[in-house]
């Protein structure tokens, strides 16, 4: 299988204009082979993308990309299941679920399996192949050797496993929404304040250390997970699919970098190094090295 | 009409039996590895000690249920499938579960056993419960704590198997086995090793009179001279949003260092057709757990006789010294 | 709000009647004073004999309580100061295949001053549980919560966090342990004594807190220093050789 590029679902509240810019750009630009979309995070963001969604998958679609629609993170409340359902009903392109809900309603049809579903082992991964999901997205919290053992059995499985190497790490998920929170505002009256922080709300510790990124009610990691050194290892491993994260910056450059590295034309640490530069965060690797996630192994 | 099930924890022999004679109406523990999501140091059962505490339990009509709900390492599940092959020759009354892989394992080798789904599958709407119910045969499901009680009535109108919720202890803000906080700090995760913000990555240092818990070189909390201190579970610490407007200093800003107590929703969860409350700390000493315990066979008796449930104090016990009926009103979020 | 005339919820609950309570409870704070006075002591009957004792004390834990003991021995070697704040004594306890207990002076060596390790001659302390004598007894013995205590900041943890949970863990593992009347039935007289006492706790207690209250401030320390020969840890009491 040759390495692809994906790019996953926008996590942040963007304005309309700037998401249909933003894909607009990846449509004509980015070196990327499939396109995540779909609003996962809250449910009440959903209604604003709505419309423009039918434009972006057509435009994406046009400009050669596999677009595949990506289910909610969290699905508790009636209306967060009625929009889960109508998704995996409407037929437009393949689901990737993000929630056991979403797993249950695309059985038997060929689907996607996101990061925010556990997959820790071959035992989960079979079970997961028998059900017809197609590729796996792997947990970010997942160490090199458990990659290996996933990527290895996903070969023979049949399914391709996917690992995110770009973008902050989705670290937690909650009902309550700490955008809000930090607001003095309920999460029903929210006024959307998520819009704010279109990289999400940087979250020091008390001494001032950069640690976390609220998104809503999403946690996410401060530092960006970069794997641009270990792709090659990732490629040997047998992994075959690459998810980059988008960020509030430059996705177009950093699809071209991690496209290069996969060509063989750049090395990935300097492509780690060049990227680095174009973010407010250091980049980190941890997860990967089998170690606290925050910190970066060279 | 049925009164409510009382799940109990219990992290050693001592507070098994301390759950039991309090009032449990079953026990919850977990073997003494990384198969189940309290891996503490000094913590939980050897074989015999789960052969021992099934008869001490058994002998009192008190049911024992076995956690093995973190989830298998890729290329080593033995320890798994052993934990659970164990648990079925135990004869323990339930085995609480959340990895599908293991799951299926035990629908496949025995058949018996009886599968309860863990709160760390996470599972919060009708179609993920109906999954875990088709495909592996689980009884019963606990539920996340991220739903209200209304979304909890109407869940359990849609399903047939029975629920479980959590009533008193420590409590996720987030979705429980979704959570990768503790691994970004310290590497070590509820999922992969069973543990949350793990001890061997804390610090506590005095500043002064004030009292600074770190967590993987993170400064999770500071606490002030005479405060009521917290253990820095991550998401319980008080951090700094940048840009949250004016006096946005340290704040708690995903919980606060407090304790679940629902024991006043009791008529609201029956009408909402719960069959079983559960008490959360296998990590907590036994007098805890027989204070709790006790406090809650208490109410429930009181419940179950009509009348109203006295307000029974268990201030002591909570973390922070103070207690939320959390995610289970719609205001907690 | 909390009662203040309300028993802590968190003691482990008992079912006698609110006289026997308080009766027991009065015997409970005399004896913790008592075996506190004892643990005083320690230092005046050098290092050697105070060590003898405790080994004495370790063992015979060890024959009543032994699947906590297993544990600790299966644990990887370490040291623990248990410091109370109001006690002229702490104890360091190491952990591991070679499990110990030393008494130690507070405030030699840098012990009082809260400083992980430094210890001189007993070692370095990978850890440090500091608190009231009183709660520190109940916590070795398991009759209170621990992690309440460490919420009301009545303890402190300094150094290796995860080997204070893990000894915590251990110990509460077990039933309720009585080291009173353990540390007592390696005492010689107190062995005896202190069974009557607590049959009778209120009335002796009483009796005893009367006349205290009584006398001049001299013999007011003579009353202590029977109370401290009844722990029976006075030179003079002479403890086997061996450790």
């Amino acid at each position: 299988m040759t390495a692809s590029l994906t790019l996953g679902p926008v996590l942040f509240n963007w304005p309309v204009d700037r998401w249909l810019d933003f894909y607009a750009r990846i449509a004509d630009e980015a070196p990327v082979d499939t396109v995540i979309v779909g609003e996962i995070v809250c449910f009440k963001r959903a209604p604003f993308f709505a419309e423009a969604m039918g434009d972006v998958i057509e435009r994406l679609g046009a400009a050669g990309k596999t677009v595949w629609l990506a289910s909610p993170i969290l699905v508790g409340s009636e209306r967060e299941r009625a929009a889960m359902r109508d998704l995996v009903e409407a037929d437009a392109g393949l689901v990737e679920a993000n929630d056991m809900g979403a797993l249950a309603l695309l059985a038997g049809r060929p689907h996607a399996v996101g990061p925010t579903i556990n997959v820790y082992n071959e035992a989960t991964l079979g079970w997961m192949a028998e059900r017809g999901a197609v590729a796996v997205s792997l947990p970010a919290e997942l160490p090199a050797a458990t990659v290996a053992v996933l990527a290895r059995a996903g070969r023979e499985l049949g399914i391709e496993t996917e690992v995110q190497v770009w973008g902050r790490a989705p670290l937690a998920i909650s009902a309550r929404c700490y955008h809000a929170r930090a607001h003095g505002l309920h999460k029903d009256g929210c006024q959307f304040v998520c819009g704010k922080d279109p990289d999400g709300m940087p979250v020091t510790t008390m001494d001032g250390q950069p640690f976390l990124t609220v998104n809503g009610t999403q946690t996410m990691s401060h530092g960006c997970l970069c794997l641009a050194a270990e792709l090659p290892a990732l490629v040997a491993m047998g992994v075959s699919r690459f998810r980059l994260s988008p960020q509030a910056m430059d996705m177009v450059r950093v699809a071209e970098a991690f496209r290069a590295v996969l060509d063989g034309r750049r090395d990935g640490a300097e492509v780690a190094a060049e990227l680095g530069g174009l973010i407010d965060a250091p980049l980190v690797n941890g997860f990967y090295h089998d170690t606290a996630g925050a910190r970066r192994v060279a | 009409m049925d009164n409510f099930e009382l799940i109990c924890p219990a992290g050693t022999p001592a507070a098994l039996r301390a759950a039991v004679d309090a009032g449990a109406d079953a026990v919850y523990l977990g073997f003494r590895d990384e198969t189940n999501a309290r891996n503490f140091p000094g913590l939980n059962f050897t074989r015999q000690d789960v052969a021992d505490a099934v008869d001490y339990a058994h002998a009192r009509r008190v049911e024992v249920y076995i956690a093995i709900n973190t989830y298998p390492q890729a290329g080593n599940l033995g320890p798994w499938q052993k934990a659970v092959d164990d648990a079925a020759r135990l004869k323990v009354d339930a085995v609480i579960m959340a990895d599908p892989g293991l799951l299926a394992y035990a629908a496949k080798h025995h058949p018996d056993l009886r599968l309860h789904l863990s709160v760390q599958a996470s599972a919060a709407n009708v179609e993920a419960i109906r999954l875990y119910r088709d495909a592996f045969g689980v009884r019963r499901v606990v539920l996340p704590r991220v739903l209200t009680v209304p979304e909890i009535a109407k869940l359990n109108a849609e399903i047939d198997i029975e629920t479980e919720v959590f009533v008193f202890g420590g409590l996720c803000p987030m979705a429980e086995g979704r959570c990768s906080l503790s691994s970004y700090a310290t590497g070590l995760s509820p999922n992969k090793q069973g543990v949350c913000s793990p001890a061997n990555h804390v610090r506590y240092e005095q500043r002064g009179g004030a009292l600074a818990s770190t967590l993987g070189g993170f400064t999770i909390n500071v606490f002030g001279e005479g405060e009521q201190a917290g253990y820095p579970t991550l998401c319980k610490g008080r951090f700094v949003a940048t840009g949250a407007g004016e006096g946005s200093g340290p704040a708690y800003l995903f919980e606060e260092p407090t304790s679940l107590n629902a024991m006043d929703l009791l008529p609201e969860l029956k009408a909402a057709g719960v069959r079983a409350l559960k008490i959360e700390g296998r990590q907590r000493g036994k007098a805890y757990i027989a204070a709790v315990v006790r406090a809650y066979r208490e109410a429930l008796e009181t419940f179950a006789a009509g009348r109203p449930v006295p307000h029974i104090d268990l201030q002591a016990m909570v973390e922070g010294g103070t207690q939320t009926t959390g995610a289970y009103t719609r205001a907690w979020r | 709000m909390r009662d203040p005339d309300v028993r802590d919820p968190d003691v482990a609950p008992t079912v006698f009647t609110p006289d026997a309570l308080a009766s027991r409870e009065r015997a409970r704070r005399f004896e913790t004073g008592l075996s506190r006075a004892g643990l005083g002591l320690m230092p005046r009957l050098g290092r050697r004999a105070s060590d003898v004792l405790l080994a004495r004390l370790l063992r015979l834990l060890a024959d009543r309580h032994p699947r906590a003991f297993e544990a600790l021995r299966e644990m990887a070697d370490a040291r623990v100061l248990i410091e109370p704040v109001d006690a002229p004594v702490a104890l360091l306890m190491r952990v591991g295949p070679d499990l110990s207990l030393h008494a130690v002076p507070r405030g030699a060596n840098g012990v009082g001053g809260g400083a992980v390790g430094g210890l001189g001659e007993a070692g370095v302390a990978d850890a440090v549980v500091r608190g009231p004598y009183a709660r520190l007894l109940d916590l070795l013995e398991g009759r209170i919560d621990g992690d309440a205590l460490f919420f009301r900041r009545e303890l402190t943890i300094s150094g290796d966090t995860a080997l204070i949970l893990a000894l915590r863990n251990t110990l509460d593992g077990e039933e309720e342990m009585d080291l009173v009347a353990d540390a007592a039935s390696i005492a010689g007289p107190l062995a005896r004594v202190l069974p009557v006492l607590r049959r009778n706790a209120g009335p002796v207690l009483d009796r005893i807190e009367a006349a205290r209250r009584l006398l001049p401030p001299p013999l007011r320390r003579g009353i202590e220093r029977v109370e401290a020969r009844l722990a029976g840890v006075l030179p003079g009491n002479s403890p086997e050789t061996g450790a």
